[in-house]
C-alpha cells in the first residue's frame, strides 16, 4: 500500500505492507534506528514516537495508519545541531544509563511538557509510567522533567 | 519429551529459506556451557523446557520464515516433566540430564564445586566451621525457617541480539549483545573447533544485561545457521523469547540459627537450593557464591552451609545481578529481624553486635580486608530513621559521601514537597486506619568472581590522545567513563582525550566478564598499570629533552612540566616529536591483572574473593491492610565502594539495584503451570515504573580503600541489590506488628492472607 507521511518534518512517500508496523517502517525502510522495540505489546514505551504530537507505541501502530499524518522520532528533535531542551535536561541530569529506553522516555517527556507545561510530580509519574527503565534512572528522569516544568 | 523425528525437508524446499535442525550438526560436538557442556545448539535427543529450540529457519522476510516453520514436522514422545525444584531433588524424579561433560577450559573457581551424575542435582557446594549441632545445643533460642523466591526476569529493555557471518577464509564474525565476548569466543572456538584467532566477537553498546547476556546465548545457534546459509544471519529475540532464554534462579533457603539470649549468634545451618532450569549455564557458580555467603556478614563460630544447583524443566537460570546472594540475603536478614523481635532486642544493635569486622576470618578461612560494613549499617539506619545515637558514630578510616551536589539537593527539595502532599493524604487515611507504616533494614556480604582475569592495552597517539583497548562491555554502567577517568588521572590528561574502545576480540585483549561488579576493580587495575607504563615512557623521553630527571617531572592536562619551573615544558605531541622527529608512532602499555584465589574442593575453603561487597539498605513502607498492597515510600542504600571513581555513576548503579530488588520484593514473578510459562510478556510480568519509584531514594557511599583497586576502588554494580528486598520485608513485618511473610514477592494476596491468619490465631 502507498502512503504519504511526514516523518521528522520531511514528507515521504512509501510503499508499505498492510501488516507492517510503524516501528518496522521507521527502522527498516527509513533506517531511523533511534526507535527501538522492547516488548512488542505496547507496554514498555521504548518504541514511543509522536504521532500528530501524541505519544504512541510504534510497535502497535500500523505504517498505513500514518498516511497523511506527522511522525516525530528521536532523530527529529533539536534543530541546527542544537539539542532539544528535553534532551539537554536529560544530559544535565544524567537521566539515562544504557540508553535503550531513553529515546522513548524523552519523547514522552516532551509530549507531557507540551500538553502540560507545569506538571506536578504526581502528573509526571503518571504520564511517564508507560516508559519502563530497568537500569533504574527514574529519580534523574523526574529531576530532568521537573527542571523544565514552569 | 524425547525428540523422535524432526523433518525439515518440506520447509527447506521453500525458496529463500535456510533451515537448521539436529541433522545439520553431524560431525561436531554441538554442546556448550560455561561450567557443564549440557546445552546443545539445537535439541538433539530431548527437549527439556518450553523454549528449547528444535528447528530454526532463516529467511529474508519474517512471514516467509514463519511459513517455513509451519512446514517442519516434529514427533515427540512425551516424558514426565519435573518443574518443582524440591520434587526434582527427590530420588526417583525423572532425570533431566543423563550425562555430565565439562568444557575444555574449566574455570579455576569451579573446581571446588561437586558435580553429580544420575541426579537432577547438577552440583553442590559445602563449607563449614566449628560444630553446628554443638552450637545449637548451646543456644538459648533456636530459629528455623524456610524462605523462598520465585523465578524472575532480568528485564533488560534491549532483547538479546546476535548477527553472525563467516568470512570466506573460515573465520566466524559475530556482532552480539554480550557481556563477556572473550569467554564466548573461547566457547565458540571449542564448539566449531577453531583457533580463537578465527572467532571474532564485536560488541556494540548493550541495552542492559544484568547477567542475562553472559556466556553463550544466541551465538552458537546463529553461528551454525550462518555457516549453513553462507550469508549473514541476524537473530533478535522477541520479548517472549527472552523469557525463554535466561532467568534468575528461584530459590528455597532453609535456615536454622542458634543464638544466646543477649543476641550473640552462635550457630547457623543453611541449605540453599537454586533452581537452575533445564540447562546449567553458570548456575553452579551462582549456587556456590550464594552458599558461602549464606551465613551472612556475621561472626558466627559454628556454620554449616550447603548450596545445591538443581535442574528442572524450566528456562535456564543464569547470572543475575546479585548472583545467588539476594536469595540467601532474603532469608538471613528476614530471620535476623525475627530474632531481634523474639529476644526483645533492637534489630540494628543486634546486627552491629554480630557484624564481621576488618581482619576477621570468614567462613571460607580468608581474612576480610576493606570492611566498611558497620558504617554502612549505621548510615543506612540513620538515613531511614532506625538509628540509635551510637549509629551516627563512624569508624575513623571511612569517609561517607551522600549522593551528591546541587542536582540531588534540588531534587530532595522537590521530593519534600511531594512528601508533604503525601503526608496530608496519610493524615486523612489515618482516620481510616487501613494504612500502616513501618521501617526496616538489612545488610549483606557478597563476593566477586575470583580468580579472574582482565587485560588492558593503552596506545598513546602522536597528538596526545589516548586509546584504551578493553573487552569490558558498556552495558549502561558507564565503563567507558569510569575507565577513561582512571586512565586520564593516571596519565595526566583530560578525560576527554581518552577513548575507550568497544570490545572487538580481534583487537581488545582478554576480559573474563563484565559482570560480578568487577570492571572498575579488575579492568581498572589493568588499565591503570598499562597507563603507568606509557607514562614512564613519556617521562623518559621528556626527561632527556628537557634535561631534567624523571622524578622532577609531572604531567598535567597533556603537558609535561618540570616541577617548580613550568616554563620548561613539552606537550605530549612535542614528546613524540622529540622521540620520532615528527607526529608519528605509538607508545604502548599493556597489563594483565589476574586476581588469585580459589577454594579447596574438599573443604570449600581458601580465598573466595579478591574483595568483598558490603552494603546495607533501609526501607520505609506503607501497607494497606485492606488490600494488602505494599507501597515503598522511601529507600536508602549504603555501599562500601572503596573509592567512588564516578560518584554519579555509583548513585545510578545503586538506584538500579534498588529498583530491581524492589520489583522482586513487591510483584515480580514468572508463573509456571507444570513448567508451562504463563506470563511471558510485559503485559503480565510487572516491573517497576516511574509510578512505583519511591518518593525518595538516597544513595550513600562509604569509602574504605582496597589496596589492589585503582585509587582504592572496589565494585558497586550489584552491591546495593541484596539487602533491599529483606529491608522491605522487614519494614512490612514492622508495619504489620511482626507478621512475617517468607515468600517473595510480597503480593497483596499474600499480605492479606498473612493478616487473616494472624487474626484467626
Amino acid at each position: 500500500m502507498n502512503i504519504t507521511a511526514t516523518i521528522n518534518q520531511r514528507e515521504r512517500e512509501a510503499s508499505v505492507k498492510p501488516n507492517q508496523t510503524l516501528l518496522e517502517y521507521l527502522r527498516d525502510d527509513l533506517h531511523l534506528k533511534g526507535t527501538v522495540e522492547g516488548c512488542g505489546v505496547g507496554v514498555c514505551g521504548s518504541c514511543t514516537v509522536l504521532l500528530d504530537g501524541r505519544p504512541v507505541s510504534s510497535c502497535l501502530t500500523l505504517a498505513t495508519n500514518v498516511d497523511g499524518r506527522q511522525v516525530v522520532t528521536i532523530e527529529g528533535l533539536g534543530e541546527d545541531g542544537k539539542l532539544d531542551p528535553v534532551q539537554q535536561a536529560f544530559l544535565d541530569y544524567q537521566a539515562f544509563q544504557c540508553g535503550f529506553c531513553t529515546p522513548g522516555m524523552i519523547l514522552a517527556a516532551k509530549s507531557l511538557l507540551t500538553e502540560n507545561p507545569a506538571p506536578t510530580e504526581a502528573e509526571i509519574r503518571d504520564y511517564l509510567s508507560g516508559n519502563i527503565c530497568r537500569c533504574g534512572t527514574y529519580v534523574e528522569v523526574l529531576a530532568a522533567v521537573k527542571s523544565l516544568a514552569k | 519429551a524425547r525428540l523422535v523425528r524432526v523433518d525439515a525437508s518440506k520447509a527447506a524446499r521453500l525458496p529463500g529459506v535456510v533451515v537448521l535442525t539436529r541433522d545439520d550438526l553431524q560431525g561436531m560436538d554441538p554442546y556448550y556451557g560455561p561450567v557443564v557442556r549440557d546445552q546443545p545448539i539445537v535439541a538433539l535427543d530431548k527437549v527439556r523446557y518450553v523454549g528449547d529450540v528444535v528447528a530454526v529457519v532463516a529467511a529474508e522476510e519474517r512471514d516467509l520464515a514463519e511459513e517455513a516453520l509451519d512446514l517442519v514436522e516434529v514427533e515427540y514422545e512425551p516424558l514426565t516433566p519435573v518443574a518443582d525444584v524440591l520434587e526434582a531433588m527427590q530420588p526417583g524424579a525423572p532425570i533431566i540430564h543423563e550425562t555430565r561433560r565439562t568444557p575444555d577450559v574449566v574455570f579455576v573457581d569451579m573446581r571446588s564445586v561437586h558435580f553429580q551424575a544420575d541426579s537432577n542435582v547438577c552440583s553442590t557446594y559445602h563449607v563449614e566451621q566449628g560444630d553446628v549441632e554443638a552450637g545449637f545445643a548451646e543456644a538459648d533460642e533456636l530459629f528455623e525457617d524456610t524462605y523462598t523466591a520465585p523465578t524472575i526476569q532480568h528485564g533488560h529493555m534491549e532483547p538479546h541480539a546476535s548477527t553472525a557471518y563467516w568470512e570466506a577464509c573460515g573465520k566466524l564474525v559475530i556482532y552480539t549483545s554480550c557481556q563477556n565476548p572473550s569467554v564466548v569466543r573461547t566457547q565458540l572456538a571449542e564448539l566449531f573447533q577453531l583457533p580463537e584467532t578465527q572467532v571474532r566477537l564485536i560488541v556494540p553498546y548493550v541495552g542492559g544485561g544484568y547477567g542475562a547476556k553472559t556466556y553463550p546465548k544466541l551465538e552458537p545457534l546463529v553461528a551454525a545457521l550462518a555457516r549453513k546459509a553462507r550469508r549473514p544471519v541476524q537473530w533478535v529475540l522477541t520479548r517472549e523469547e527472552v523469557f525463554q532464554t535466561a532467568v534468575r534462579h528461584a530459590s528455597v533457603v532453609r535456615i536454622k540459627t542458634g543464638v544466646r539470649r543477649d543476641g550473640t549468634l552462635l550457630a547457623r545451618k543453611v541449605e540453599a537450593i537454586y533452581d537452575t532450569g533445564a540447562y546449567a549455564d553458570i548456575g553452579p557458580r551462582t549456587a556456590k557464591n550464594g552458599g558461602y555467603a549464606s551465613g551472612g556478614p556475621y561472626r558466627i563460630p559454628h556454620q554449616h552451609l550447603t548450596s545445591l544447583c538443581v535442574y528442572t524443566n524450566k528456562p535456564p537460570s543464569g547470572a543475575f545481578r546479585g548472583f545467588g546472594v539476594p536469595q540467601v540475603c532474603w532469608a538471613y536478614e528476614s530471620q535476623m529481624d525475627d530474632i531481634a523481635r523474639r529476644l526483645g532486642l533492637d534489630p540494628v544493635e543486634l546486627r552491629l553486635k554480630n557484624l564481621v569486622r576488618e581482619g576477621d576470618i570468614f567462613v571460607t578461612g580468608e581474612p576480610l580486608i576493606s570492611v566498611g560494613l558497620a558504617d554502612c549499617v549505621k548510615q543506612a539506619a540513620a538515613a531511614i530513621g532506625l538509628a540509635s545515637p551510637e549509629c551516627r558514630v563512624l569508624s575513623p578510616e571511612s569517609e561517607v559521601r551522600t549522593q551528591h551536589s546541587a542536582l540531588r539537593t534540588q531534587h530532595s527539595g522537590l521530593s519534600t514537597e511531594h512528601t508533604a502532599l503525601r503526608t496530608q493524604d496519610s493524615a486523612l487515611s489515618t482516620q481510616h486506619s487501613a494504612l500502616v507504616r513501618g521501617k526496616g533494614l538489612a545488610c549483606m556480604i557478597k563476593s566477586t568472581m575470583t580468580p579472574s582475569n582482565s587485560a588492558a592495552s593503552i596506545r598513546l597517539n602522536a597528538d596526545g590522545s589516548v586509546q584504551l583497548l578493553t573487552s569490558s562491555v558498556e552495558i549502561g554502567q558507564g565503563r567507558s567513563t569510569g575507565l577513561a577517568q582512571i586512565v586520564a588521572e593516571t596519565l595526566g590528561v583530560a578525560v576527554e582525550r581518552v577513548s575507550v574502545a568497544l570490545p572487538d576480540t580481534e583487537v581488545t585483549p582478554y576480559d573474563q566478564s563484565t559482570s560480578s561488579s568487577r570492571t572498575i576493580f579488575s579492568m581498572g587495575h589493568a588499565a591503570q598499570q598499562a597507563t603507568l607504563q606509557v607514562r614512564e615512557q613519556v617521562l623518559r623521553v621528556a626527561a632527556q629533552a628537557l634535561e631534567a630527571s624523571e622524578q622532577d617531572l609531572e604531567i598535567q592536562d597533556g603537558v609535561v612540566r618540570v616541577k617548580g619551573a613550568p616554563e620548561r615544558r613539552l606537550t605530549l605531541a612535542q614528546v613524540f616529536q622529540a622521540r620520532f622527529g615528527t607526529a608519528v608512532g605509538s607508545f604502548f602499555g599493556n597489563d594483565d591483572f589476574q586476581t588469585t584465589g580459589g577454594l579447596d574442593p574438599e573443604t570449600g575453603k581458601g580465598k573466595a574473593s579478591a574483595f568483598w561487597f558490603l552494603s546495607a539498605a533501609g526501607a520505609d513502607v506503607e501497607v494497606d491492610t485492606e488490600t494488602g498492597k505494599v507501597r515503598v515510600v522511601r529507600t536508602v542504600t549504603c555501599v562500601d565502594a572503596g573509592k567512588a571513581i564516578n560518584p554519579r555513576q555509583c548513585g545510578l548503579q545503586n538506584e538500579g539495584s534498588m529498583l530491581t530488588a524492589m520489583g522482586s520484593a513487591l510483584f515480580e514473578e514468572m508463573v509456571f503451570d507444570n513448567g508451562q510459562p504463563i506470563n511471558s510478556t510485559f503485559l503480565d510480568y510487572m516491573m517497576p515504573s516511574l509510578e512505583d519509584c519511591p518518593e525518595s531514594f538516597q544513595s550513600l557511599l562509604v569509602e574504605t580503600p582496597h589496596p589492589e583497586g585503582p585509587f582504592g576502588a572496589k565494585g558497586i554494580g550489584e552491591a546495593a541489590l541484596g539487602p533491599v528486598a529483606p529491608a522491605i520485608g522487614n519494614a512490612v513485618a514492622n508495619a504489620l506488628g511482626g507478621i512475617r511473610i517468607k515468600d517473595l514477592p510480597l503480593r497483596p494476596d499474600r499480605v492479606v492472607a498473612a493478616l487473616e491468619k494472624e487474626q484467626e490465631k
